[in-house]
């Protein structure tokens, strides 16, 4: 891991699980993790924003991600949690299955996503494999994390439909 | 009323140097390259505002030069004169003159030679900026000398809070605060000569003075010679002792009975106000003191001088008897960035919450072992105070209205007549710096254009005298201040002939009244004939229009042909405090603005009744009121009888009354306005939200947008969107 250059480790990601994949976030986007807690519910709202909680005085809108990415809607277990995110100076949680690891990737690694893996493909902006921790040697067995593009989850870009 | 009018002085200086900062970022820009329309008007906007606090201030000096670089300005924006590197350069070192005339109105600053820029100015005037192929070689040179403004421009783009603390003027002295408390007796006391050698020991005089509760504070040995000239008869102390006010001047006194008559005795009190007791130290003395001796005397100005710091305070009031205030005010108000006391209410609220959840937690046993409900108070009497902090009476924006028309009546001739109602609304600190600029554009407009020449009204069957009401009310979420005036109205085709020579609106093109009403925010747009010095350059309605706008407001014009015009800013109340109530819709909690609530009743089984399907109206005193469910107003399914629920009767603008059906009244409180679109977007029916004792969140509910058809709202969409 630690040979080339074009492999240096200059970015974080935060892993988490979404039903069966693997998605990751950028590091600095994340404001904090907060454990699941139910939001109030707002009206007219698309079905994927759950509602808004307030996070130290700030009403910040909780998303399901699952909902969002067009999957089912995830089940609220013991692990749920809310990643807290900052989407261009936006704050918005979204609901996750689980928080697996903070790993350090190489941008350089980063493989663009094949446009049909995903019905909404602009929302990944890349695809990288990363050695799970805890599992040993088997360096080959990695995973796949899905790097998602927050930019396009941005919730303000629904504001058409809303308005 | 100097006061009042310092106060609101300083409100413009602040714009000023907001508006420096503006027009210094434009230029800088245009400096660059970058001299799009949008950066042009932005620098002439503030140019503009600067000009027209200025004119309403009296500052001659500062709007009559501010007016000719606007000439310049005006020309540039227009296109006539190409905003070449030296047209930007003699406007960069104009910019730089008029900061140091914002800087000399302020009276912190010599007045500035203006005559160069001046000339520089009228040569691009005259010559259209052809000059300008001359000096475009000494442009690179320039950049150098461009000196920073003199006036201090904040960085960061802080937003300064006015913050009062009453109770620290005496730390803000902390070298001259006496030591003694208000009403203690300050006691100073020098032996002569004769008084040792009649064996007065002064030491039994200390000593009985202290039994009384004095204590020496401070002992001057100023007096006292090298050791060679000293002479061991002779008294060089000076003792000063404070004692308990609450002994009487003849008791301190009593002590001094046996004590040689030449000696210094003086006895003061000590005044409560620092800077008012000054003069008394001074002449008291000279009463209280029994015949002093010329050279005991001398040594007694250092001491005074060691005291409560009473000579230096007192040439200045002989001096500059103004100065002291000055220094007073200064001390006792502090500038804090707004942002800190955002995160300040954010914090307490927190606090609040955590309270609440001990609370639940502890049993009450407990709650009182731990003085939990102190806590709870102080906590609470935090929160109410940190609130008071930000949000400001709008009458602040208001006081500078009046002074302000009577230039304008002055200067046009009109006689005008102002009437305020709402003053005391709460605003937020915020909204109140931002809308000074936009009032002033709005009076000034009502008097210029709105208000007829005094023949006119007279001709029209109209008082002489014409009439601006300016009022502020809190509807809801959101601040309606309105200007309204009794003039002519506006003339809607001229208004549209003008949009047409100016190329806003196609010749051709189908208006509605209103829309034609909107066309007086365009830029640049203006009917007058000429451009005097209060309005005609058409950036007024403009500023109006982008200032409410960026607050997330919008501006809303009527206007009566012969009976005249209102202009309403509706402004979004970001972090305003709401009297609401706190219903239950469908099992979740939502806050209702109490203004609106007219009365609560529990309905009688058939008093409301079904007109047609998912409609229903309520029998209120023989009057029938229609009545919303949680299902018309957000889908969410609710069957419920009538009978079970509870009908509150609110009222609105648009409908009159409406009744709301809801669960229940759980509670009355003031709550603290979160907008939505901080982190998502404006949802129709919804005012904002706010977070509950318990930490949870309430949506508070819009009153108009509820009631009225969906439809209706396009334009109000329309407006929060942008």
């Amino acid at each position: 891991m630690t040979k080339a250059s074009d492999t240096t480790l200059d970015r974080k990601i935060i892993t988490f699980s979404l039903g069966q994949q693997t998605f990751g976030i950028d590091m600095r986007a994340i404001i904090e993790i907060r454990e699941w807690e139910e939001p109030t519910p707002l009206p007219t709202v698309p079905s994927f924003i759950k509602g808004v909680t307030n996070l130290r005085g700030n009403v910040v809108p909780v998303v399901g991600l699952a909902e969002r990415l067009g999957w089912e809607p995830s089940k609220i277990h013991s692990r749920s949690c809310i990643l807290v995110v900052n989407i261009n100076g936006k704050q918005a949680g979204f609901l996750v299955d689980e928080v697996a690891d903070i790993v350090a990737i190489a941008s350089a690694e980063i493989q663009p996503a094949p446009d049909v893996e995903i019905g909404e493909p602009s929302v990944i902006s890349g695809l990288i494999r990363i050695t799970v921790r805890g599992k040993g040697e088997e360096k080959e067995a990695g995973q796949m994390v899905l790097i998602l593009d927050l930019d396009a989850l941005s919730l303000t870009k629904h504001m058409d439909i809303a308005a | 009323m100097s006061d009042e009018l310092d106060e609101i002085q300083a409100i413009f200086f602040e714009e000023c140097a907001e508006g420096l900062t503006a027009a210094e970022a434009g230029l800088s820009a245009m400096k660059a390259g970058d001299a799009d329309a949008e950066t042009i008007a932005s620098v002439f906007r503030a140019v503009h505002s600067i000009k027209g606090g200025a004119g309403a201030f009296g500052h001659v000096d500062l709007t009559a030069f501010a007016h000719r670089f606007e000439n310049v300005l005006d020309e540039v924006r227009a296109g006539r004169i190409a905003p070449s590197a030296g047209v930007v350069k003699v406007m960069l070192s104009s910019f730089d003159i008029l900061s140091d005339h914002v800087a000399y109105a302020k009276g912190s600053a010599e007045r500035p030679n203006d005559t160069a820029a001046l000339t520089a100015l009228e040569e691009i005037l005259k010559n259209g900026g052809a000059g300008d192929a001359g000096e475009a070689p000494a442009a690179p040179v320039a950049e150098a000398p461009a000196p920073p403004p003199a006036e201090e421009e904040d960085p960061f783009g802080f937003t300064p809070v006015l913050v009062s603390l009453d109770d620290f003027d005496v730390v803000a002295e902390p070298a001259a605060a006496p030591p003694a408390a208000d009403g203690d007796w300050i006691v100073c006391f020098g032996p002569s000569r004769a008084a040792l050698s009649n064996a007065s020991e002064p030491m039994l005089v200390i000593r009985e003075l202290e039994s009384m509760g004095a204590e020496i504070v401070h002992v001057d040995t100023s007096a006292l010679p090298g050791l060679r000239d000293l002479d061991t008869e002779d008294s060089y102390f000076i003792w000063k002792l404070i004692a308990p006010g609450t002994l009487s001047e003849s008791e301190i006194r009593d002590c001094f009975d046996f004590v040689a008559p030449d000696s210094l005795i003086e006895i003061t009190r000590c005044e409560a106000a620092p800077a008012a007791p000054v003069l008394e130290i001074e002449i008291a003395p000279v009463e209280a003191a029994p015949t002093i001796s010329d050279d005991t005397f001398v040594p007694i100005e250092p001491i005074v001088s060691a005291a409560p710091a009473a000579p230096q305070l007192r040439v200045v009031e002989v001096d500059d008897p103004g100065k002291p205030a000055r220094m007073e005010a200064a001390a006792q108000t502090i500038r804090v960035d707004l942002g800190k006391l955002d995160m300040l209410l954010n914090l307490v609220g927190e606090l609040v919450i955590r309270n609440s959840i001990l609370a639940d937690r502890l049993s009450p046993q407990d709650q009182q072992r731990v003085e939990l409900p102190e806590l709870a108070r102080l906590t609470r009497q935090i929160q109410d105070n940190v609130m008071s902090l930000r949000a400001q009476p709008i009458k602040q924006a208001f006081s500078r209205v009046p002074r302000m028309l009577r230039d304008l009546g002055e200067a046009t001739g009109k006689q005008v007549n102002l009437i305020t109602t709402g003053d005391t609304t709460e605003v937020d600190k915020a909204v109140i710096e931002k809308i000074g600029d936009p009032l002033t554009h709005m009076i000034r407009n009502a008097v210029d254009h709105g208000i007829e020449s005094t023949e006119k009204r007279l001709a029209a069957g109209k008082p002489a005298e014409g009439t601006i009401h300016l009022s502020a009310e809190q509807k809801g979420a959101r601040i309606f201040v309105r200007v309204k005036d009794d003039g002519g109205g506006i003339n809607r085709e001229r208004v549209r002939a003008k949009a047409v020579e100016r190329g806003l609106i196609a010749a051709d093109a189908v208006m509605t009244d209103e829309e034609i009403d909107q066309l007086i925010c365009a830029p640049g747009f203006s009917t007058a004939e000429s451009i005097s010095n209060i309005s005609g350059r058409g950036v007024g309605m403009d500023v109006v229009r982008s200032n409410v706008e960026a607050l997330g407001g919008r501006v809303e014009i009527q206007s009566v042909p012969g009976q005249g015009t209102s202009i309403t800013m509706i402004l979004p109340l970001t972090l305003a405090i709401l009297d609401g109530m706190i219903v239950k819709l469908a099992g979740q909690r939502f806050v209702l603005p109490l203004a609106s609530v007219v009365e609560a009743v529990r309905p009688e089984p058939g008093q409301v009744m079904m007109t047609t399907p998912g409609n229903e109206v309520i029998e209120m005193r023989g009057q029938y009121v229609p009545v919303k469910r949680a299902t018309d107003i957000f889908g969410i399914a609710d069957t419920r009888k009538p009978e079970e629920a509870l009908v509150i009767i609110v009222e609105s603008e648009s409908v009159g009354h409406v009744g709301l059906m809801v669960d229940t009244i759980d509670d009355r409180r003031e709550v603290v306005i979160k907008s939505l679109d901080q982190n998502l977007h404006p949802i129709r029916g919804l005012g904002g939200a706010t977070i509950l004792g318990d930490g949870s969140i309430a949506l508070i509910l819009d009153i108009e947008a509820l009631v009225s058809h969906p439809t209706a709202h396009r334009f109000a969409m329309k407006g929060m969107a942008a």
